[in-house]
């Protein structure tokens, strides 16, 4: 520790620690453009200059660390006059057109030239003008009025970590660019706008919106990744303009998904009012109509119910207790990428906190496009580069990363078993073992080399692995979890504290699902198969969107062809062609709701905005369907639904209390007795078939969002990939190509990628190749 | 993400390189270098050439950028087959460099930094070349030519010129 | 042949140089080169040398003028990183040319002098980072450079003692500022020369960070003297504090202009009248900027000023490289000093606010100022713009850059004053 002096008073701080940022913690005012606290440090901007006692010449405090005893002055009359004439360098070339910038009113250059520079400017001559660049949908730019404080750039290189924005020139030619092609290549370009301290770079799709003094903020949660970000959304009236990092709460970055999908807010897509389908189509009635027809459609029916994960826990309780009031019988699924619904040895949600991935010895990624799936959790990843800590990568596509990946092991799907089995080997030769492990390695034959990088990362002390959906989604899954288990537990990472089991789930809310749902869904392909095979009369579709999104659209368009269907819902999305009736819920930006994320952490959104037309949060239309078949309602306000929601979960009564712990995290769902042996698939085709997730395309309400959509466009692949020497081997040329299937026979534009695993077909878009996603095999028939 | 390249090092350059890379304790030290070569090879930095230079030294084509921009010996645009670079800094304007230059832009009747029509001669007014006991000082394809004068610096147009300037 | 006798010293670094073919290592061994090399790998303590080059009171002859022992001194010993010399031959300041022929002419001098300094500081890669327009020089060092380690004196193993260093030749291309030694490491590294703020400074945390030392040509071609001759020898010679012989490059308006290494102490006059052949017009020099263009400028009245750092100082300048502009009465100072002004305003990096911005500023206003289109508010503009630039930004270029502005004004505000007038004329 070092004690200094701040403008004579006595500090302490951490030795190291700079003048500037003393300063911040102990509330003395020192201005600044170029620093910021998640970024290396620049020094360049010279505003945050201070005095120190004995020194000849102002120091910039934000690249000088404290010393014992050294005594600080932040302002002075001479520091003024510096501040003055800082301001009036950086406003000689900087423009006069505050009332027409979006950053004015919360801009740092015009509030400190309010606060430190010139009355009047004294600069004659020609300013600068400087071309503005296309940095893709999401960032506008007017490069005039940058002052250069390179925040944008260190931005690139340290934490987005695609170095696409530069310095170019010196002096006073010097200007900021970027080397994109169509779009900055980081799914978390949108912070750009944050961290520019004035209006050179702004956010493109609120550009000449709005005024910051009119918006209102309303803190909430993001549930568009189980990440769950915290959030602040930006309105003025209804109207969202902007979501942004609750830096509040710690989030420095949000990515661009979570950031820009509220333009679907208000878009054409949502469901407003309710509706019924008539001989003319979708047309408007009353509630009171509409749930009158649901009834009708539904009654002492054998019902199938899909849900989206998203909704808060609220709204998701109060499905349940529509199912054990009203359907009793009917089969219940939410997990649109689950195939095998055995239970799981570790269930959806992390055992690890996002800070103790990224603090571990070591981290394995398991068949995921992290970058895609998690975006903010790949970019803690990231940081490990920085002190040289590994990242090692399974699976079955090299994913571009922004990040250098330590080992990066391509295998097929249908390799798992051997990849596990070899860590398992390694570990049993080593004495580490785990009860089970030894018929399960029974079960196998084969063994993978990969597997010795998994067996390596969990002899270190700590390790994370971070099971993806290649594996959550894959037909033996719950085998080869009960294999991750194994291994996990042999080196000691499954006890608390050293916990490395973390299974990236579908969305958000899993371990309440596990809990709350665990003992009826059912798998959503055998869902849509009852439906289509007459086992079921109608489905109730909440929030879900199965033709979009997940693993299963070919099964769900054959049975909504078959099988009267009910929407309920806030964005229509492709099914509403099928519905027969619509019923308006509210967003996640509308409702009063708790949710929960990956890691457990709870999150209370209680500033909503106004539900737009007549939508209402879900637990309430969930209400008023029960109140449609004349049975007693159970909840009439939201403290009545909590109190219901502990009857399934009593620990979960702290969460409403006044005496709200914010460490209190609700833990995953272990399973000892899930015990399954690999069995084996018989591999009756020559390829695996993988789709992949992607950020901008998957989801109700990023599909209806129109930026999220543009930028889908610029980072689309072709529809099927392969590896070149995989079509080479079948004698095809990249384009249009039959795949085979067992369930029938496609025809596909192919494109080749060495970045896919030779022997397996990539479906690179699901919803147009997505009918494809079911399959695990395939063959390749005739080309061209 | 790569441009793309009609121009590529000959396999001798790719040698060089990879004996000059091995001097340095990272490969990011032998950019300028590389593309002095590069330079040297191809006239001129073009984006094909910086590209080229990213790629073989496994660089991101900003990092590249950020270096050619920032260097004035590095050009981004094709010059003269004579590249006449003129230092006017203190000890050779006192000398008469300002003179010297207005002598040689006026009578090959272009304006400093341009190249005369046949694309022989490029004029450029340089920084202090670090041989101010010269002055003036006009370097030629990167030679110094010291004490230079308005007559050496005809005699020197005319005789590369075959005698016709 | 340097005399042992320190009264009898005429020359260090520029000893051998007029010798023919000295470039080649057969002629300069011939000539003494890396005679005493044997004596200083096989029989000096490495503590012994830094010593010796304290006691030397040799100071950095690139401009800051720091003690080079003192600087070596700061260099931590067994961290587990590699230490690395890297010589400055990025000679841009305006004025200077003096390093350029010690590379050109006696290139084994410099090899030798890192040699000794390289063994000192346990160094194993050493570099000379040479300006990009020094093509010629840097061939000549590269010719020599093949021809010491063919000749294993550098290399594995060197003259068959554990000692082993390489040495390679990196050509800037272009930028005054790589002569700042933290930008000359960022350049070094294949960046953008933009000097990195201090600390830590670069014999902690230099290129790649690790521990490194950056010396100029001069001073590492005076070490061999040095450790031959020893500490106390080069002590003795020039004046306390300011000891031993100092290359002057002296241009401008002089009759025979050129570098001449003498005595520290040596006054300017002396110099000027009796070295480089006087002024071209007149008597008495108009302006003169002792150290480079970054100076203050010195006038008539300190003509008698001896050539050592703390004399100029006192005059209210600074030597710096030993760049001396001499402008006698013909010399427009206000022309002088808008070229300076575009100088700079080219040169700087453009990272910190105050320089990238005001030196624009300066030179826009001062060619405003030239052409007799100025106004009285753009004195104080100007004498605003610089004074706020010095000391306030990373590097030195923004004091370089308000040097001139501020002599001008301070020495020449009548002069400036009539060319204001001129337009209303």
């Amino acid at each position: 520790m070092t004690t200094l002096f701040i403008n004579e008073e006595e500090v302490t701080v951490s030795s190291g620690t700079s003048i500037l940022e003393a300063c911040r913690t102990h509330g003395a005012d020192v201005p600044y453009f170029c620093y910021h606290p998640e970024l290396s440090v620049a020094a360049n901007c010279r505003m945050c200059l201070v005095e120190v006692e004995g020194w000849g010449k102002p120091a910039a405090s934000c690249c000088t660390p404290v010393g014992e005893g050294m005594r600080v002055t932040t302002h002075s009359e001479s520091l003024s006059k510096d501040r003055e004439m800082i301001m009036e360098y950086l406003l000689i070339n900087h423009p006069l057109d505050c009332p027409v910038c979006d950053q004015g009113g919360e801009c740092k250059l015009q509030d400190y030239a309010v606060e430190h520079g010139p009355d009047h400017g004294r600069y004659k001559e020609i300013k600068r003008a400087v071309v503005d660049h296309n940095l893709g949908p999401f960032v506008s730019t007017c490069m005039t009025r940058c002052i250069h404080c390179t925040r944008c750039v260190r931005f690139a290189d340290e934490i987005a970590g695609t170095g696409d924005m530069g310095v170019l020139n010196r002096s006073d030619h010097m200007r900021i660019e970027g080397v994109v092609e169509d779009a900055l290549a980081s799914e978390l370009s949108g912070n750009l706008a944050d961290i520019c301290p004035v209006g050179a770079l702004l956010d493109k799709p609120s550009h000449d919106v709005s005024r910051p003094w009119e918006v209102k903020r309303h803190k909430s949660t993001c549930t568009q990744c189980p990440q769950g970000c915290d959030i602040v959304i930006e309105s003025r009236g209804d109207e969202v303009i902007r979501i942004k990092p609750d830096h509040d709460m710690g989030e420095s970055w949000i990515c661009d998904r979570g950031r820009y999908v509220h333009d679907s807010f208000r878009s054409d897509a949502r469901i407003l009012t309710p509706s019924i389908r008539t001989d003319s189509g979708m047309q408007v009635v009353t509630w009171d109509a509409a749930v009158e027809k649901t009834v009708n459609l539904l009654k002492d029916k054998r019902v199938g119910i899909v849900f989206s994960p998203d909704w808060s826990i609220e709204g998701l309780t109060s499905i349940r207790l529509l199912h054990d009031r009203i359907f009793k019988d009917a089969k219940v699924a939410f997990d649109l990428h689950r195939r095998d619904m055995r239970p799981f040895a570790f269930e959806e949600g992390f055992g690890m906190t996002p800070e103790n991935i990224v603090a571990a010895d070591e981290v394995v990624i398991l068949g995921s496009d992290l970058r895609q799936r998690l975006p903010i959790l790949m970019q803690g990843l990231r940081k490990r580069s920085f002190s040289d800590k590994p990242v090692t990568r399974i699976g079955a596509m090299n994913y571009r990363t922004n990040s250098e990946l330590t080992h990066d092991a391509l295998i097929r799907p249908r390799e798992w078993g051997a990849v596990i089995a070899r860590a398992m080997q390694q570990l049993k030769d080593l004495g580490k073992t785990a009860a089970g492990m030894d018929a399960w390695l029974l079960a196998v034959p084969e063994r993978h080399e990969a597997g010795k990088l998994l067996a390596d990362a969990l002899l270190a002390d700590s390790c994370a692995l971070l099971v993806g959906e290649e594996i959550r989604s894959h037909a033996d899954a719950a085998a080869l979890i009960h294999g991750l288990d194994l291994i996990a537990r042999a080196s000691g990472h499954g006890e608390e504290g050293r916990d490395a089991r973390n299974l990236i789930p579908e969305g958000m809310n899993a371990s309440l699902l596990s809990a709350v749902f665990g003992d009826i869904r059912t798998s959503v392909s055998d869902l849509f198969d009852a439906a289509h095979d007459g086992e079921l009369d109608a489905l109730l579709l909440i929030g879900s969107d199965p033709l979009g999104d997940g693993l299963f659209s070919m099964q769900a368009k054959r049975a909504m062809g078959k099988v009267p269907l009910v929407q309920v819902g806030a964005v229509a999305g492709d099914v509403s062609e099928y519905a027969d009736v619509m019923l308006p819920a509210s967003a996640y930006s509308e409702v009063d709701g708790t949710f929960i994320n990956m890691s457990g952490n709870v999150r209370n959104a209680d500033e909503p905005l106004s539900t737009l037309g007549e939508g209402r949060p879900l637990w309430k239309v969930m209400m008023r369907l029960i109140q449609g078949f004349d049975v007693d309602v159970p909840a009439v306000d939201v403290r009545e639904i909590r109190t219901l929601v502990q009857g399934y979960l009593p620990s979960l009564a702290v969460l409403w209390s006044d005496c709200v712990d914010d460490t209190w995290h609700m833990p995953v769902a272990r399973q000892k007795d899930a015990i399954f042996l690999p069995t084996g698939i018989e591999p009756v085709m020559a390829l695996d078939v993988i789709s992949r997730y992607s950020m901008y395309r998957e989801g109700a309400w990023v599909r209806a969002s129109k930026s999220l959509t543009e930028a889908g466009h610029i980072r689309a692949l072709d529809d099927v990939l392969l590896h070149p020497n995989t079509l080479q081997a079948a004698g095809l040329k990249p384009g249009a190509c039959l795949v085979r299937t067992a369930s029938g026979d496609f025809t596909f534009d192919v494109g080749v990628r060495d970045d896919v695993v030779e022997g397996v077909l990539f479906i690179a878009k699901r919803g147009i190749a997505g009918d494809l996603s079911c399959e695990v095999m395939a063959s390749l028939g005739g080309g061209q | 993400m790569s441009l793309q390249n009609e121009i590529h090092f000959t396999s001798e350059r790719l040698q060089e390189i990879d004996v000059l890379v091995k001097k340095y304790p990272g490969k990011r030290s032998a950019l300028l270098p590389v593309l002095h070569m590069a330079q040297k090879d191809f006239g001129y930095l073009s984006m094909a050439a910086q590209q080229l230079v990213a790629d073989t030294l496994n660089l991101r084509l900003m990092v590249v950028r950020e270096v050619v921009t920032f260097y004035t010996m590095f050009r981004e645009k094709p010059c003269g087959t004579y590249l006449l670079e003129v230092c006017t800094n203190a000890g050779c304007m006192l000398n008469g460099a300002n003179e010297l230059l207005a002598h040689m832009t006026e009578s090959l009747g272009i304006e400093v930094g341009e190249t005369t029509a046949d694309g022989m001669f490029t004029v450029t007014e340089v920084e202090c070349a670090g041989a101010c006991g010269g002055a003036p000082v006009v370097q030629i394809n990167n030679e110094y030519h010291e004490k230079v004068d308005a007559t050496y610096m005809d005699a020197f147009i005319t005789r590369v010129s075959g005698g016709q300037s | 042949m340097i005399s042992s006798d320190p009264k009898q010293v005429k020359a260090i670094c520029f000893d051998r140089i007029h010798l023919e073919n000295q470039t080649s290592l057969a002629v300069a061994k011939k000539n003494g080169a890396y005679k005493f090399l044997p004596t200083v790998l096989k029989d000096f303590d490495k503590e012994r040398i830094v010593d010796e080059v304290k006691k030397s009171g040799l100071r950095g002859r690139g401009g800051a003028g720091f003690p080079t022992g003192l600087k070596w001194s700061f260099v931590p010993r067994n961290t587990g990183k590699p230490t690395y010399l890297l010589c400055n031959a990025d000679e841009g300041e305006p004025g200077t040319f003096k390093d350029r022929d010690i590379m050109r002419f006696d290139p084994h001098l410099l090899i030798e002098g890192m040699l000794m300094s390289g063994f000192a500081l346990g160094v194993k890669d050493a570099y000379i980072y040479i300006r990009g327009e020094f093509l010629h020089e840097a061939n000549v060092l590269d010719a020599a450079i093949e021809e010491a380690y063919a000749a294993n004196l550098l290399g594995e193993n060197i003259l068959g003692t554990d000692f082993s260093m390489n040495l390679t030749v990196h050509r800037g291309a272009g930028a005054y500022i790589c002569g700042e030694e933290t930008a000359l490491i960022e350049s070094l590294e294949g960046r953008p020369g933009r000097p990195r703020f201090k600390p830590p400074f670069p014999a902690v945390e230099g290129f790649y960070r690790c521990p490194t030392v950056v010396n100029n040509v001069e001073t590492l071609a005076t070490i061999p003297a040095i450790l031959e001759f020893g500490g106390d020898w080069h002590a003795a010679i020039g004046v306390p504090n300011n000891t031993g012989m100092k290359i002057f490059s002296v241009s401008g308006h002089v009759n025979k202009p050129g570098n001449y290494e003498v005595p520290m102490g040596t006054s300017l006059k002396t110099l000027i009248e009796e070295y480089c052949g006087g002024l071209q017009h007149g008597t008495v020099p108009k302006v003169i900027i002792p150290g480079g263009s970054s100076t203050p400028w010195l006038l008539a009245e300190h003509y008698d000023t001896p050539l050592t750092y703390d004399a100029m100082m006192k005059a209210g300048s600074m030597l710096g490289s030993g760049a001396i502009i001499v402008m006698d009465e013909t010399a427009d100072v206000i022309a002088l000093t808008r070229r300076l002004t575009h100088f700079y305003a080219h040169e700087s990096c453009g990272q910190c606010t105050p320089c990238r911005e005001g030196t624009g500023w300066l030179e826009r206003v001062m060619t405003r100022v030239e052409n007799g289109q100025g106004c009285e508010e753009d004195l104080t503009v100007l004498h605003d713009a610089a004074t706020h630039m010095a000391g306030r930004t990373i590097c030195a270029l923004a004091d370089g850059a308000a040097a001139p502005i501020l002599s001008l004004l301070k020495h020449f505000p009548d002069e400036v004053r009539a060319r204001l007038m001129e337009k209303a004329a």
